[in-house]
């Protein structure tokens, strides 16, 4: 982003052989929004005239990128007319971006992935999302007018905010996400709702997708009740070592005997070596529990081959690596509560619980 | 006095920065100080009066109450000097020391702090009752910081409190495993009345650590008195005896019930690999055989 | 003989080699550590091996395993090992973890090890052989 400098008119303008090169680029974003076919060649054909008419002002290097938002909004525009045509809506904002960007990319891009964003929204969604943020009208009167209760917009507005995040942030990447867990999961990372992240494994889904874990980022810092929780990423021998003396570190704080901190780090110690012994990569979280009582929970994931007999691994002296193998049963053996789940091909998880007093 | 200035019930002195004083405050916490200071005997005196009158510390003799409420004074007027709490927070630390053992509670710690700062607010009262804009100037000024001073009293003495008690539970808990050398390397555990999961548990740590401490080489667990045991605890007798064995240490279990026996055949014990003896004499004169005999790995000894 | 801060060290004494574990080692630096002493017991002509744990505050499956290895190669090579300083807390957790000990010989410390190693080995700490 940061080689978009303002664009310099006196360069020369792109051959058209430039722009030609774009057209299946533009055909593959419009086409993936707009199933009617000849609605998405009137698209394309609009999207590259527009890139064409402000090509002279566009970095060189800027031009696909360039090419891509506009395609995007040319598409966003479409549905746009239709909402308003269909709704005769008069409510929302008009949130049209100008007709040709302006000198400064950057902020256009900004604006436009908020207009973009918002475009994504369902039409009930935005409405409330503008009339509260932009018209100032407060939740209780919202409530009245959608015959709800305020509490019950309140969540919605979160919810919204939190869809609209995530949609502004592959705007911004210019992205549609690989999977079709990758929405789900980035609102549930973005509402900050920890239930719903364990529901779609949204931990397990940022091991796995590249893209996620980056956009995940920004969102993290919003909504989350505690930022309690350690995580020691996983892909070495010496990671072993490094989750079971944080697990021990945690326990201590939560106030555990110095058996079971004992206990704590040796099971670590074998749910976290099966990580390092199969698996490409895998992370530890430990996690400090208040309810019911005072406890420590720890999860250890992978994204690997997985476990295909999970309970035969849970039966003493099963390994496929050299040796007893008594990772898996000893580590069960030493924790209050003990859960693993597998799947061939996509990895583990190891869920254990230790409460204080317990034994 | 509704408690607007309270702060959380910890951290009282510790993350508590000193709060900016506004120019009122700094200007007359000084001169309230003065006045403490110079009406020092009066207003002790009146408040071990008030103390007396409420049946309060009832445990201290009046010397004692006199010696204490000096201090205590003397701590409440410096705190109100210096903003800070650390000395009076040590102070009230020891003080519940003192008093804690002779049965003083927690409403009456709270209750003669109360009386102070009530027994103060009212000569203050007195001093500037012509001057109504001065008095509450001089109330604003006093009241936060003689209610952080009736927290920190109150807190310090819960906190020493609950010290006292979970001390008090660890040597009842110890009391009832008794680790006891008889002799050189030798440990013997009597152990009498039900074996339940936490005076098993603490009896692992007893026995693991007595072990190490006095150099153990050989352990009687002498069970006569123990009318049974759950599954779980006979596993976890177990445990102890092979976790034992890794420190260097061999076990004899004496006192073994036909019922107890049983347990240990029905989790999977293999009877024949643990040492168990008749009774503890038997136990102690096979403990001095093997002590006597050879050191270390039980190689002829009824050890795994 | 490790470089970078030293992990274990294997000293001689007499016949008897004792290897001492200074950290906490991951599983590599505990394979190193086994080849290094077995390695050791050949060509010192050992009797005698004394394993000091005491800095260990996990000793979980592998390293078990790993132990008990030693004391098997050992033996194959004419030394027996006595694996010393286990913390009370370690050993507890070795038994939960439902580990095999049967054949590792163990004692309270370095002093009980050699005692024990004089006692059934002949090795000392005297001058060798």
């Amino acid at each position: 982003m940061a080689a978009a400098g303002r664009a310099d008119s006196s360069r020369d303008r792109p051959s058209p052989a430039e722009i030609t090169a774009l057209i299946p680029l533009v055909r593959r974003i419009v086409a993936s929004r707009v199933p009617d076919r000849a609605t998405a060649d009137d698209l394309v054909q609009e999207t590259l005239t527009r890139v064409l008419a402000a090509s002279g002002r566009v970095e060189p290097g800027m031009l696909e990128p360039y090419a891509i938002v506009t395609a995007r909004n040319v598409v966003a525009s479409l549905w746009r007319d239709q909402d308003r045509q269909r709704r005769n809506q008069h409510r929302v904002v008009d949130l049209r971006p100008p007709e040709a960007p302006d000198e400064d990319v950057l902020v256009q891009e900004d604006r436009q992935a908020v207009a973009e964003a918002l475009t994504r929204l369902t039409d009930r969604e935005r409405a409330t999302l503008l009339a509260h943020e932009v018209s100032g009208q407060d939740t209780r009167s919202l409530a009245a007018e959608l015959g709800s209760t305020a509490g019950a917009v309140a969540a919605q507005l979160n919810r919204t905010r939190a869809r609209l995040r995530v949609e502004y942030l592959l705007a911004v990447e210019r992205t549609e996400p690989p999977t079709d867990r990758c929405r789900p999961v980035l609102l549930a990372i973005s509402g900050g709702d920890r239930r719903r992240q364990r529901e779609v494994d949204a931990a397990r889904h940022l091991l796995e997708c590249d893209l996620c874990a980056r956009l995940s980022e920004p969102l993290m810092g919003r909504g989350r009740a505690r930022e309690a929780d350690v995580r020691v990423p996983v892909q070495s021998d010496a990671d072993v070592v490094a989750a079971r003396s944080a697990a021990r570190e945690v326990a201590s704080g939560v106030g555990f005997p110095p058996t079971d901190l004992t206990a704590i780090a040796t099971a670590v110690s074998e749910v976290t070596r099966n990580i390092v012994k199969f698996a490409d990569a895998g992370e530890v979280v430990i996690e400090v529990l208040e309810e019911p009582r005072r406890g420590i929970r720890i999860v250890a994931r992978d994204v690997g081959p997985g476990i295909p007999d999970v309970d035969r691994a849970l039966r003493d002296g099963y390994s496929t690596y050299d040796g007893l193998g008594l990772g898996l049963p000893g580590a069960r053996r030493l924790m209050d509560e003990f859960a693993i789940v597998s799947e061939v091909g996509r990895g583990t998880t190891v869920t254990m619980t230790k409460w204080v007093g317990e034994r | 006095m509704t408690g607007t200035h309270d702060e959380g019930p910890r951290g009282v002195a510790r993350s508590e920065a000193p709060r900016p004083l506004d120019g009122d405050e700094e200007a007359l916490l000084p001169e309230l100080v003065a006045h403490l200071r110079e009406h020092r005997t009066k207003l002790r005196q009146e408040w071990v009066s008030r103390i007396r009158e409420e049946n309060l510390l009832q445990a201290m003799t009046s010397q004692e109450m006199s010696a204490e409420t000096t201090s205590v004074y003397d701590n409440y007027v410096e705190v109100l000097e210096t903003g800070s709490v650390a000395a009076l927070q040590q102070y009230a630390r020891d003080l519940s020391e003192r008093i804690i053992p002779r049965g003083v509670e927690t409403h009456e710690v709270v209750g003669i702090v109360l009386l102070l700062r009530d027994v103060l607010a009212r000569s203050l009262f007195e001093k500037y009752q012509r001057d109504f804009g001065m008095l509450n100037r001089v109330l604003d000024a006093y009241e936060p910081a003689a209610n952080r001073i009736a927290n920190t009293v109150a807190v310090s003495f819960v906190d020493e409190r609950e010290r006292v008690i979970r001390q008090q539970q660890d040597s009842i808990r110890e009391l009832s495993t008794p680790v006891l050398p008889v002799r050189e390397r030798l440990l013997i555990l009597p152990i009498i009345g039900v074996l339940d999961r936490e005076r098993a548990r603490q009896l692992t740590v007893q026995l693991l650590g007595g072990i190490r401490t006095h150099r153990a080489k050989v352990v009687v667990i002498d069970i006569t008195g123990v009318p049974g045991m759950d599954e779980t605890v006979a596993n976890h007798l177990v445990q102890t005896v092979d976790a034992s064995r890794l420190m260097g240490a061999s076990v004899i279990i004496t006192g073994l019930s036909p019922d107890i026996a049983q347990t240990l055949v029905t989790i999977g014990v293999d009877l024949s690999k643990m040492a168990t003896i008749g009774d503890l004499q038997g136990g102690l004169e096979e403990a001095e055989r093997m002590l006597g005999y050879a050191p270390s790995r039980p190689d002829g000894a009824p050890m795994p | 003989m490790t470089s970078g801060p030293r992990l274990f060290s294997i000293l001689r004494q007499g016949s008897i080699l004792i290897a001492s574990i200074h950290t906490a080692l991951d599983d590599s630096q505990l394979e190193r550590f086994r080849e290094d002493l077995i390695d050791r017991i050949g060509r010192d002509r050992a009797k005698g091996v004394i394993i000091d744990v005491a800095a260990l505050d996990v000793v979980d499956s592998f390293a078990t395993r790993t132990l008990r290895g030693i004391a098997e190669m050992a033996r194959l090579r004419g030394a027996q090992t006595v694996v010393v300083g286990i913390q009370p807390d370690v050993a507890f957790v070795i038994v939960q973890l439902g580990m095999d000990t049967g054949s590792l010989v163990t004692a309270l410390d370095l002093e009980e090890g050699l005692t024990h190693l004089a006692a059934t080995a002949g090795a000392s700490i005297g001058p060798a052989r």
